[in-house]
């Protein structure tokens, strides 16, 4: 029995607003890349004007953490789990910024510039996607084992990067590839690979809002 | 240096047939504010009555167990209760106040003891009254009725009442539950600076005041003590299930 029925579902509203706002952050990602890949600058101008819609849902679960700890004056799991999302929805937006950004770069390509496919940005882009995905589950199921996995998996995503740099400086010292492209496409892994370390920490705070206990401690 | 003042081991107390405290093991240190928190009947204030042989005035009380004052077990025979009491003062939930004047107030206990010059009670109740953070407010009518005093101000009284026998503990329950809210914050602010020289035992149903001004916190249900550790552990991260489900108010 519990007297704190209001108090619950507020939480667990705070807990779906923060997954849609995985889920927006996860499609622009996907959105943003197609972009880049496609040079498609359209989609990119789309895309940027998007990251309004993640900033705002940053804003309002931040507004409405606030108004929780000013009513509830929350405790215990409580406070750990208001914490762990206002943390969160900050690395969220950051890796919304990173989207606007591999979008950015689609509208400052030139349509002179010759694409150059790498198989590996895609499968980077997958286990970037896949992090944020499995971080989320893993808060909302309150799977320890999981959040831990996604720390893992920062390794991989970590690889992916530096093979990609391997094949486009091959490509380069080859002269296969595009200068203006190269740069980009590193970039574009770049911002992949801090994806990853944005999605390591969301499951670290999904860790310390199941333990109480974080990485850094 | 903070040292064990208090050393409470399996301390079992009956209010007849119906046990009020189980088995319960704590440490007491100098330098800090310990709270007592927990659900109304829980044994909390049971506790801390036994802290300074209060329980002795009530009828059908047993106690077993020990509750160790610097190395003498209070409850031991011919233990000296009067002079426990003066070291183990006490500030109940409603400011109690002697009808006399605020001077007397003060000037009580050391005159029982056998205090009589003016010269000396002067000093202990102006230092007691400012250790109290109250001497400000009342130094130009001490010779006033306690009765004139607000409510904050008749409990900061009674705890400068308890601080004129140069106590070493100080034990408190629910002390700011009938004051405002300004009031209560003058009393958390009195016992964040009075436990630079004694250690204070608060019982409260605020757990908010419990987070904010002590440094370890022991929960008690059904008079067990369930869970003690430092403040911020305890409201962040809490070991037991029923210490979480009583503080974030999950618990029925």
């Amino acid at each position: 029995m519990t007297y704190r029925t209001r108090f619950d579902q507020e939480l667990e509203a705070l807990k779906l607003s923060l997954i849609r706002m995985g889920d927006l952050v996860i499609k622009n990602i996907h959105a943003s890349l197609k972009s880049f890949l496609d040079m498609n600058s359209e989609l990119a101008e789309i895309q940027i004007k998007k990251d309004q819609e993640v900033n705002e849902s940053e804003y309002k679960i931040e507004k409405e953490c606030m108004r929780i700890i000013l009513r509830e004056q929350p405790v215990a799991k409580d406070l750990r789990l208001i914490t762990s999302i206002l943390k969160m929805i900050t690395d969220l937006e950051r890796i919304g910024d990173h989207a606007v950004d591999i979008a950015k770069l689609t509208v400052f390509m030139e349509k002179s510039n010759k694409a150059f496919f790498v198989d590996e940005i895609h499968h980077m882009v997958d286990k970037s996607e896949d992090m944020i995905k499995l971080a989320l589950e893993s808060f909302v199921n309150h799977d320890l084992d999981l959040a831990n996995q996604v720390v893992q998996m920062d390794d991989i995503v970590d690889q992916d990067f530096y093979a990609i740099r391997q094949i486009v400086a091959d490509a380069i010292r080859n002269r296969k590839i595009d200068a203006d492209y190269a740069i980009y496409l590193m970039m574009v892994a770049k911002y992949l690979e801090r994806i990853g370390d944005h999605a390591v920490n969301l499951a670290e705070w999904v860790i310390f809002s199941i333990a109480g206990k974080h990485v850094s401690d | 240096m903070k040292e064990k003042v208090f050393n409470i081991r399996n301390l079992n107390l009956f209010y007849g047939d119906n046990q009020a405290l189980k088995a319960i093991d704590m440490d007491i240190m100098s330098h800090e504010v310990t709270a007592l928190i927990g659900p109304s009947g829980c044994g909390k204030s049971t506790f801390l009555r036994c802290l300074n042989r209060m329980n002795d005035l009530i009828d059908d009380v047993t106690i077993k167990g020990e509750v160790i004052y610097h190395d003498k077990d209070v409850y031991k025979k011919n233990f000296d209760v009067i002079n426990l009491r003066t070291k183990v003062g006490m500030v109940f939930q409603k400011p109690n106040p002697f009808p006399m004047t605020i001077y007397d107030n003060i000037a009580y206990g050391p005159r029982c003891q056998g205090l009589k010059k003016k010269k000396a009670l002067d000093e202990i109740v102006e230092s007691s009254l400012k250790k109290a953070a109250l001497w400000d407010e009342v130094k130009d009518r001490l010779k006033d009725s306690a009765f004139d005093l607000s409510g904050g101000q008749q409990q900061r009284l009674c705890i400068a009442r308890a601080i004129a026998m140069e106590p070493e503990v100080i034990l408190m329950d629910e002390p700011t539950s009938a004051l405002d809210p300004i009031a209560t914050l003058k009393i958390e602010e009195l016992i964040n600076d009075l436990k630079e020289n004694y250690a204070i035992v608060i019982v409260t149903h605020s757990m908010q005041q419990a987070a904010r001004i002590s440094d370890q916190t022991a929960f008690f249900l059904l008079g067990e003590l369930i869970e003690q550790n430092d403040t911020d552990i305890i409201f962040s991260n809490p070991k037991n299930k029923k210490t979480e489900n009583y503080i974030t108010g999950r618990f029925g």
